[in-house]
């Protein structure tokens, strides 16, 4: 089994690129895969620490976080076609309707 | 030969995390957004590859069916639908980008300063440890998927059934969310 250290490093390095991402891209498409992909990174740990500890709960709770964020990109989704149909566009500077 | 085979599978979680990190950097970096979609489910592939060597393997599984075969081709469709803009995207990066990777150097700076004096113990030599009243009848390290399932609905029922409410309510959300004004 992978040491600890290098699963903590890997899935650090995954959340680092999955923030630059949000903070960084334009398209709100792409925003919503570094989400997604923020939240593997945790799934990763969760797993490396179950492995580490050989507990069960961390399997569990990998799975159960699985399933939210299948919920959140769906709504997600639904949520950037929703702006494409108003607006006609996905880009997420020319979205200002909240600033005063 | 075989010795080189043998380097291989010891370090099969470090090759699938390195191939994930080149996915996800090409995700980010791509200028079209079908490139980032195969990006992320090349990215989501090595991670379910990462799963199974660290012995998840009902995990990894279940990340294959779920983001392979369900969010990417969700976002594929979106992608469809969305961008077929005769605006073509002027510029990847939005314009305040020089912070924004001052802030994640900064996090990563915090991040490796609390995690550098962390010291780890040996792993445990199994790999899952049920207890004895759910393990029974069970080989614990040859069934992962039974074991799991004994874990999660013995002391996770709660939170399971909580989640397929979520679920719902996504679901109801959605639809309400995407369909059209008039109806």
């Amino acid at each position: 089994m992978a040491s600890l250290n290098l699963v903590l490093l890997i899935s650090f390095l995954l959340f680092s690129i999955g923030i630059a991402g949000v903070l960084i891209r334009r398209n709100a498409l792409v925003i919503l895969m570094c989400v997604e992909l923020m939240l593997n990174a945790a799934n990763l740990n969760f797993i490396a620490f179950a492995r580490h500890s050989g507990s069960v709960s961390g399997q569990a709770f990998a799975l159960l976080v699985m399933g939210f964020a299948a919920a959140e990109v769906s709504v997600g989704l639904a949520l950037v076609v929703a702006l494409y149909r108003k607006r006609d566009t996905v880009q997420v500077d020319d979205i200002n309707l909240l600033k005063g | 030969m075989e010795h080189f085979i043998e380097t291989i599978g010891r370090n099969m979680f470090a090759i699938f995390g390195v191939m994930a990190l080149c996915g996800a950097a090409f995700m980010v970096a791509s200028r079209s957004a079908v490139h980032s979609v195969l990006g992320f489910l090349f990215a989501m592939l090595c991670i379910a590859g990462c799963f199974l060597s660290l012995e998840a393997e009902f995990l990894g599984m279940a990340q294959i069916l779920v983001y392979a075969g369900g969010i990417v081709v969700l976002f594929l469709f979106v992608v469809m639908l969305v961008e077929m803009s005769k605006k073509k995207e002027k510029e990847v990066f939005q314009i305040q980008s020089r912070y924004a990777v001052v802030a994640v150097l900064l996090g990563a700076a915090v991040f490796v300063g609390v995690f550098r004096k962390v010291i780890f113990g040996v792993a445990s030599p199994e790999a899952l440890v049920l207890r004895p009243e759910l393990a029974m009848g069970l080989n614990v390290a040859k069934q992962n998927a039974q074991a799991v399932s004994r874990g999660l609905f013995a002391d996770y029922l709660l939170p399971f059934e909580i989640l397929s409410v979520i679920l719902l309510v996504a679901l109801v959300g959605a639809v309400v969310l995407a369909k059209t004004e008039r109806v």
